[in-house]
């Protein structure tokens, strides 16, 4: 039986240097009361501030396509096609018990769709539910004029035989360098990199860096949480006397 | 790509009455600029980028740059005649290395022989994710 549920969002960069490069680490968390299983998630929106580079710092520089997901898994995909990873938490009911199960989760830079830029978010999941999922997401422009969003539909998993979908309780991604090699060539070799990530800007903007994410639900109800990365204080250089 | 400019000035009789001694006669430029621009400041999303522009204008270039779903930015095309300034966006397409970019471009003020100039034209490009050089397009008309 599914439960009303609450969400939560934390955002962190790693590391947190204004002008340069990071890994935006993102954890959603969708929370239900005790001993009953979450709505399945059917769709997420993550908005994020627009001065965050993400479009620039040389992630995602070759795309996948999903019929090559699907056949090869992402190991089938160009290096440069990775942008992030993770992992998923999800809970199945299984009559009166919930299992848990873990999934690793993949970001792929996809070929765009319907004029957007795309990525594609791949999960793999072991025991009990045996699935490779993959799902779309678009990167859009708002909903505000600071604002740019990711929106991800997420399917419905299938779980058990006589058991409710699965439900997704928790994914943590990183979209960023952390975990990346790229390749390029360089003087006939392919030489191994590091992309520079998503790219912070010059100055901190007031408030902190501010994300909000919206959850839909099977059940047809939506959740809101919002998330602030403070703004740190910057290390000074030091001047000579 | 380049399609050649040309320059054509419509009849002062036509433009000029009815508007006194300090009218000008309006011209047409008509044409494709290309500029070929390179990266000198970054910060987070918003790239400021400047180089060489050849074909219907020629001179220098200037682009602040909004990357993210959507390339907006604000240009300014300096000549030695004049400079002109306008705004424009473009959805980028593509993928790899090389993203191309197609949109609008809308003058909105010019100095020099530019004073009066106006219109609207395509915007089109091919950005460098790699280096982020750009060479960007315009292709249109526009009146002075």
């Amino acid at each position: 039986m599914h439960a009303a549920q609450s969400v939560r969002l934390h955002v962190a960069f790693s590391p947190q240097r204004l002008g340069h490069g990071t890994t935006v680490e993102i954890t959603t968390e969708i929370l239900a009361p005790p001993g009953l299983v979450p709505s399945p998630l059917t769709g997420l929106d993550i908005r994020y501030p627009s001065e965050l580079g993400v479009a620039v710092g040389g992630l995602g520089l070759s795309t996948c396509s999903q019929p090559t997901l699907e056949r090869l898994g992402p190991e089938g995909c160009p290096a440069s096609s990775r942008m992030g990873q993770g992992s998923a938490l999800a809970e199945i009911a299984v009559g009166p018990d919930i299992l848990a199960e873990e999934a690793d989760v993949v970001i792929l830079r996809a070929p765009e769709q319907e004029g957007h830029l795309a990525l594609l978010f791949y999960l793999d999941g072991g025991e009990p539910v045996r699935a490779e999922i993959i799902f779309p997401g678009l990167l859009l422009s708002g909903p505000g004029p600071t604002e740019e969003s990711i929106d991800i539909n997420v399917p419905l998993v299938p779980s058990l035989p006589g058991s409710p979908f699965v439900a997704v309780v928790r994914l943590h991604a990183t979209l960023g360098p952390r975990g990346l090699i790229y390749y390029e060539r360089r003087h006939g070799k392919f030489v191994p990199y590091r992309p520079a990530g998503v790219l912070l800007p010059n100055k901190c903007p007031h408030g902190g860096f501010r994300f909000a994410a919206t959850f839909a639900f099977l059940d047809g109800s939506s959740s809101g949480a919002q998330a602030v990365v403070p703004c740190r204080s910057q290390p000074r250089s030091k001047r000579r006397r | 790509m380049l399609i050649g400019a040309s320059s054509a000035p419509i009849s002062a009789n036509t433009w000029a009455s009815g508007r006194g001694p300090g009218a000008h006669a309006a011209r047409i430029l008509s044409g494709t600029a290309t500029a070929h621009l390179h990266l000198v400041k970054v910060d987070g999303s918003r790239l400021i980028e400047v180089g060489p522009v050849s074909g219907a204008l020629v001179g220098s270039a200037r682009a602040e740059l909004k990357t993210g779903a959507v390339l907006k930015g604000s240009f300014t095309i300096t000549t030695p005649r004049g400079s002109i300034t306008g705004h424009g966006q473009a959805n980028p397409h593509g993928s790899g290395r090389y993203q191309s970019f197609s949109g609008w471009f809308l003058v909105s003020s010019g100095t020099g022989r530019y004073a009066h100039i106006s219109g609207r034209a395509g915007l089109y490009g091919v950005f460098d994710v790699r280096t982020d050089a750009l060479v960007i397009q315009t292709t249109g008309k526009f009146s002075y």
